[in-house]
């Protein structure tokens, strides 16, 4: 399989993400597309490291999972906190800040 | 097709068929053993009428099941709901094809290992499919639209997810002595260097009581206890569903039976069978048998147990996953690492 | 490559009769049903090749992913999500990285998404009304940018040089394994190993503090 199928799948993962963090009320989903993007790139760095056989890809892969953990939890406790407040998860309603 | 992809296939494929037929027939004898010892120790008969022994009555209990009305109430999200009790009872399997049966066998010309796949990561492979466990467990609850099940799940993951840290947390003290993720490797390890529960009790013991909780048996079944929620998660199952988690609780108890023999007890091994100098296939045979023996051993500790201790209330389970297994454990990891240290001089 | 596009072929034909010809489903089945046996069994030497499962691989991974940003109702998302894990862990087995596939799964299948089914459950959150598609200028800048990127890929892909085929066999023995890692952790890594160390503990402070009660 040439590297480029999984470079390719990566990108489609991520853009996908992308398209969903923007699309999504609801802030969990949204949560759930970077962790989406945060799995394109991982997918991307694997496919490279097993092109250039360098485990640094792999290493790189190992700390972007520890670091999605960290954010996915804290994450979701602002969610849980923001949602005792206003009784919903919607996005649009967190718009004191806005313009 | 490529002649050894073929000889891998038709080998993997007799492997997985023998190993499903054996664990789903135990699993479907499980329930008849325990109404029989939870009988035995309450000084009282179990079931004796149905066929020899009562053997039958398990095949009499399936065809009950079998000729219930399922009854889907209208309220449940279908989907997740018809899911949910296939995703505690699949992991479950799954786990046993890294679990080591006996050694590895010259039969036909080549070198058959007892073991569905021996994978590099057999150590990683299980936690990866006791963490999938989980899931059921919560989606069961949460599709059954129920206060009591959402409840009942939810209580149920927060208690597997915490005993699945004292699982990881023993298994890195086997880890640490055998030195190989692979679990024929740590059965190897334990064949020369003696069996692991003499050398790490503590882990032993935090293990065994993890694989009660994982397997949301007593004392650790609050979450579906009869007197608690309702019934918990499968408030909402009857018939054939109904069926399927009761053998997945069996079929997980099964598995974890396997994987206390296999880390803690050396899997197949049977001390002194190579001064015997019996022959490949008698020798393979006893040890297989030695396998069995023990993880019936261990399914009898599980009933025994169950009938013996009452049930822990959920901030005393939670305590003792905690501040309880996880102290234990750590204490077991220096312990270990004292050891290694010693053996290495 | 036949077996594969022959596979696809059939499925569509059959989702047509399917939604056409309601009441032909079952006669239209047992032919689908013989067709593709009939086409394994002429290519099976295919059914074992790893690009065949790399392509359903990839696309359960995007349906999943795409499903994932459609439904609406945030529990299914995150099933979609477990899906779209699992995809993600196979093909590291394929590329050879066999540690980090099982991590995938104990980590982001079996832990962080256990999370989400966690807050899912506890906040009870049922549909979500409506996608936050907003209007004027902001939809037009993003179907232009949208074209832009997809000019980009289209010419990335079209332009792209002769990459050498590989075969997972024939590397080096220890890649990918926890060994290896461990290795690369423990001596050229270890200080970045140790702040995620401290980086876990600093996130697990900070989900208890922020979805603490307040005691009155």
């Amino acid at each position: 399989m040439r590297v480029e199928f999984f470079l390719l799948i990566g990108a489609l993962l991520f853009t996908i993400g992308c398209v969903g963090v923007l699309v999504r009320r609801n802030a969990i989903v949204i949560l759930m597309c970077i962790e989406l993007m945060l799995n394109a790139v991982n997918l991307t760095f694997v496919a490279f490291a097993h092109e250039g056989q360098s485990m640094a890809g792999h290493i790189f892969v190992f700390f972007v999972m520890t670091v999605a953990a960290a954010e996915a939890a804290v994450g979701l406790a602002i969610v849980i906190a923001l949602f005792r407040r206003r009784r919903t998860t919607d996005v649009e309603d967190a718009s004191l800040m806005r313009w | 097709m490529d002649p050894v992809i073929a000889r891998v296939l038709i080998e993997s494929g007799v492997k997985i068929a023998l190993f499903f037929f054996v664990v789903m027939t135990v699993v479907a004898n499980m329930s008849w053993v325990e109404r029989r010892v939870s009988a035995w120790i309450q000084d009282r008969q179990g079931p004796n009428r149905v066929g020899p022994l009562g053997l039958l009555q398990p095949l009499a209990d399936g065809v009950k099941f079998l000729f219930k009305e399922e009854v889907a109430p209208p309220h449940v999200y279908l989907p997740v709901y018809l899911l949910a009790p296939m995703l505690i009872f699949v992991p479950a399997l799954v786990t046993f094809a890294v679990v080591p049966i006996g050694p590895t066998l010259s039969l036909f010309g080549h070198r058959i290992a007892l073991q569905i796949a021996d994978v590099d990561n057999g150590i990683l492979v299980v936690l990866a499919f006791s963490s999938m466990g989980v899931y059921g467990v919560a989606l069961a609850g949460w599709s059954s639209n129920n206060k009591y099940s959402l409840m009942g799940g939810l209580r149920s993951s927060a208690q597997l997810i915490s005993y699945e840290l004292a699982i990881g947390i023993a298994i890195i003290g086997v880890l640490m002595t055998t030195g190989s993720l692979r679990l024929s490797d740590v059965v190897a390890h334990q064949i020369d260097h003696g069996w692991n529960i003499l050398y790490q009790l503590p882990g032993f013991l935090v293990f065994l009581t993890a694989a009660f909780a994982e397997t949301n048996r007593l004392p650790f079944d609050l979450p579906e206890a009869e007197t608690e929620l309702v019934a918990g998660y499968h408030t909402e199952y009857s018939g054939m569903r109904f069926l399927m988690f009761y053998m997945a609780e069996y079929a997980n108890m099964v598995t974890a039976s396997a994987l206390v023999v296999t880390l803690y007890l050396g899997g197949y091994h049977v001390p002194g069978l190579a001064r015997l100098g019996l022959s490949e296939i008698a020798a393979a045979i006893i040890q297989v048998l030695a396998f069995c023996a023990k993880v019936g051993f261990f399914l009898f500790v599980y009933v025994w147990v169950r009938w013996t201790i009452p049930r822990f209330r959920y901030d005393q389970l939670m305590n003792l996953g905690w501040k309880g297994l996880l102290p234990i454990g750590l204490a077991n990891i220096l312990w270990v690492s004292f050891l290694v240290l010693m053996r290495a001089n | 490559m036949v077996l594969l596009l022959g596979l696809i072929g059939l499925i569509a034909v059959f989702a047509a009769v399917r939604s056409l010809l309601p009441a032909r489903s079952i006669p239209a089945g047992i032919a689908v049903g013989a067709i593709a046996t009939v086409l394994v069994a002429l290519n099976l030497r295919e059914l074992v090749s790893l690009e065949f499962w790399s392509w359903i691989i990839g696309f359960v991974a995007i349906m999943s992913a795409v499903m994932v940003v459609i439904h609406p109702n945030p529990m299914v998302s995150v099933l979609f999500l477990i899906m779209n894990l699992f995809c993600i862990a196979l093909f590291f087995l394929i590329l050879n990285a066999q540690f980090l596939a099982v991590i995938q799964v104990i980590i982001y299948a079996g832990a962080i998404m256990v999370l989400f089914v966690f807050v899912v459950m506890l906040l009870n959150i049922r549909l979500e009304e409506g996608l936050r598609i907003g209007g004027g200028p902001m939809r037009s800048g993003a179907i232009a940018l949208g074209a832009v990127f997809a000019a980009l890929m289209f010419h990335a892909i079209r332009n792209r040089g002769e990459a050498p085929y590989f075969d997972p066999g024939g590397y080096d023995a220890g890649f990918g394994t926890a060994r290896e890692i461990g290795r690369l952790l423990f001596t050229r890594y270890q200080f970045a190993f140790e702040s995620a160390s401290i980086l876990l503990i600093a996130a697990m402070i900070g989900a208890v503090v922020l979805a603490k009660r307040r005691l009155r």
